[in-house]
C-alpha cells in the first residue's frame, strides 16, 4: 500500500478540491455524476499545481516514491510504467483503466475532442505495451 | 491478468495518509465555520454541505489516485536513482534520475561550492555534466598537477548504477589520475557521510583512513586533496603508493 503523504502540494489540492465540493451548489443527480464532477475539479487543480510548479521549481516531492518500494514488485512496475508516460497520457490511462470511463466520457471530463482521446488511448496503450512486455492490453 | 486489471490493482494500493485526511477535515471546518453550524467570519456563503471525510472514502481514494497519476511523473523525475560523487579537492555529489538527468547538485567543501557556482549542469544528461566538470579550468589544473580524482557511483538502482559506471569509465579512461568506483552504500552510511559534511566518496576514504589512524577527524579530511588522503592511507597501511606519473587510470568496484 502506498500512502499519498501530507506534502504541501498534495495538501493544497486536497483542501482546494474538498472545499469546492462542500461549497458547491451543484445538485448531483447520481453518485456517478458526483464522482465525475469531483474528478474534473481534481484534474483542474492538479493542472494548476503543475503550471505553478514549473514557474517556481521549488516543490520537493522525493519521499512519495520512496514509499513505492513498499508496494509489491508487480504493482510498482505498473505504476512506474504509467507514471513515466507524459501527463496527457497518464490522465486518460487513469480515467479509462482505473475509473472505467469510455472515450466520449473522458472527452467531456477533460474538455478534449473525442478523437483526440481515442488517439491518446491508442498511443498510451502502445507505450505501456513497450514498457510492460507480456501483458494483454 | 490483463493490463486493465493490473492497472486497477496497482492504483488500488494508493491511499491518502491519515494525517492528510485529518488536516483537510480541520481545514474545511475552519473555512466553513464547522460547515455552517458555528458562526464564523469566514462564512459568507450559504451553509456548506456537512462532510465527514471518512464517510467519503471513495472520493478520498479517487483524489489520492488521481493526484498520484497526475503528479507522479514529476515525482519520478525528481527522485534520484543514482548518485555520483566526485572528489579531488573540490568535493561534490550529483543526483541522477531514472532518465539519466542531473536533478541535484551538492558541494561538500568551499572548492566544491566554487566549482558548482561556475557551472550550470542541473537537468543536463549526466555525461554532459561530468564532461563539463572535467573540462573546468580548475579541474584541469588539478588533474595535470597529479592530483587524484575519485568518482564514486552508488544508488538504489543497481542496474542503472552499473551502466553509469561503465559510461564514466569509458569517458575517463586514459584521461589521467581518475579512479571510477562503484560503491554499495546503505542509506544510513550516506546520511552519516552528509551529517559529517562529507560527500559519500570522501566518507569512504575517511573510513579507510580512520581504520588506520583512529585520531583523524572529518574536519581534517574535508579540505585535504584525495591524493593526500590516498597517500596517507598507503603510507599507514604499508601498501605501495601508486605512481604519481600522471597517466594512470584504474577502474574498479568498491566493496
Amino acid at each position: 500500500m502506498l500512502h499519498l503523504k501530507n506534502h504541501a502540494d498534495t495538501e493544497d489540492i486536497f483542501q482546494t478540491v474538498f472545499l469546492k465540493y462542500v461549497l458547491s451548489s451543484v445538485s448531483f443527480e447520481s453518485e456517478e455524476h458526483e464522482r465525475a464532477w469531483f474528478i474534473r475539479v481534481t484534474i483542474n487543480s492538479c493542472r494548476d499545481l503543475i503550471r505553478s510548479f514549473f514557474r517556481s521549481h521549488t516543490v520537493s516531492l522525493d519521499e512519495v516514491m520512496e514509499q513505492a518500494a513498499e508496494l509489491p514488485e508487480d504493482d510498482r512496475e505498473v505504476l512506474e510504467a504509467v507514471l513515466s508516460l507524459p501527463q496527457k497520457y497518464r490522465e486518460v490511462v487513469y480515467l479509462h483503466y482505473y475509473e472505467g470511463y469510455t472515450a466520449p466520457e473522458i472527452s467531456r471530463l477533460i474538455d478534449k475532442n473525442v478523437n483526440t482521446v481515442y488517439t491518446l488511448l491508442t498511443r498510451s496503450r502502445q507505450l505501456l505495451r513497450e514498457r510492460l512486455e507480456g501483458y494483454e492490453l | 491478468m490483463s493490463m486493465n486489471d493490473r492497472i486497477k490493482k496497482a492504483f488500488d494500493g494508493i491511499h491518502a495518509e491519515a494525517e492528510l485526511v485529518e488536516k483537510t477535515e480541520s481545514f474545511l471546518c475552519q473555512k466553513t465555520g464547522n460547515y455552517g453550524i458555528a458562526s464564523s467570519a469566514e462564512v459568507k456563503v450559504k451553509p456548506a454541505k456537512p462532510i465527514a471525510l471518512n464517510r467519503y472514502a471513495k472520493l478520498i481514494s479517487a483524489a489520492a489516485c488521481l493526484i498520484f497519476a497526475m503528479l507522479g511523473g514529476y515525482w519520478l523525475y525528481f527522485t534520484p536513482t543514482v548518485e555520483i560523487s566526485m572528489d579531488i579537492n573540490p568535493s561534490i555529489e550529483l543526483g541522477v534520475n531514472r532518465f539519466d538527468r542531473i536533478i541535484s547538485v551538492s558541494s561538500y567543501n568551499d572548492d566544491g561550492r566554487e566549482l558548482l557556482d561556475e557551472l550550470d549542469i542541473k537537468y543536463l544528461g549526466y555525461m554532459d555534466a561530468v564532461n563539463q566538470i572535467l573540462e573546468n579550468e580548475n579541474m584541469q589544473a588539478l588533474l595535470y598537477g597529479e592530483e587524484d580524482l575519485v568518482i564514486g557511483v552508488f544508488g538504489a538502482d543497481g542496474e542503472q548504477s552499473d551502466e553509469v559506471l561503465k559510461s564514466l569509465e569509458a569517458c575517463t579512461g586514459g584521461r589521467g589520475n581518475i579512479y571510477c568506483q562503484r560503491y554499495q552504500a546503505t542509506a544510513s552510511e550516506i546520511n552519516e557521510a552528509h551529517r559529517l559534511g562529507l560527500s559519500y566518496g570522501r566518507y569512504r576514504a575517511y573510513m579507510e583512513l580512520k581504520s588506520l589512524d583512529p585520531g583523524i577527524a572529518p574536519e581534517e579530511i574535508r579540505d585535504m586533496t584525495m591524493r593526500e588522503i590516498r597517500d596517507r592511507i598507503a603510507r599507514l597501511s604499508g601498501k605501495e603508493i601508486p605512481s604519481a606519473g600522471g597517466r594512470r587510470y584504474r577502474g574498479g568496484r568498491g566493496s
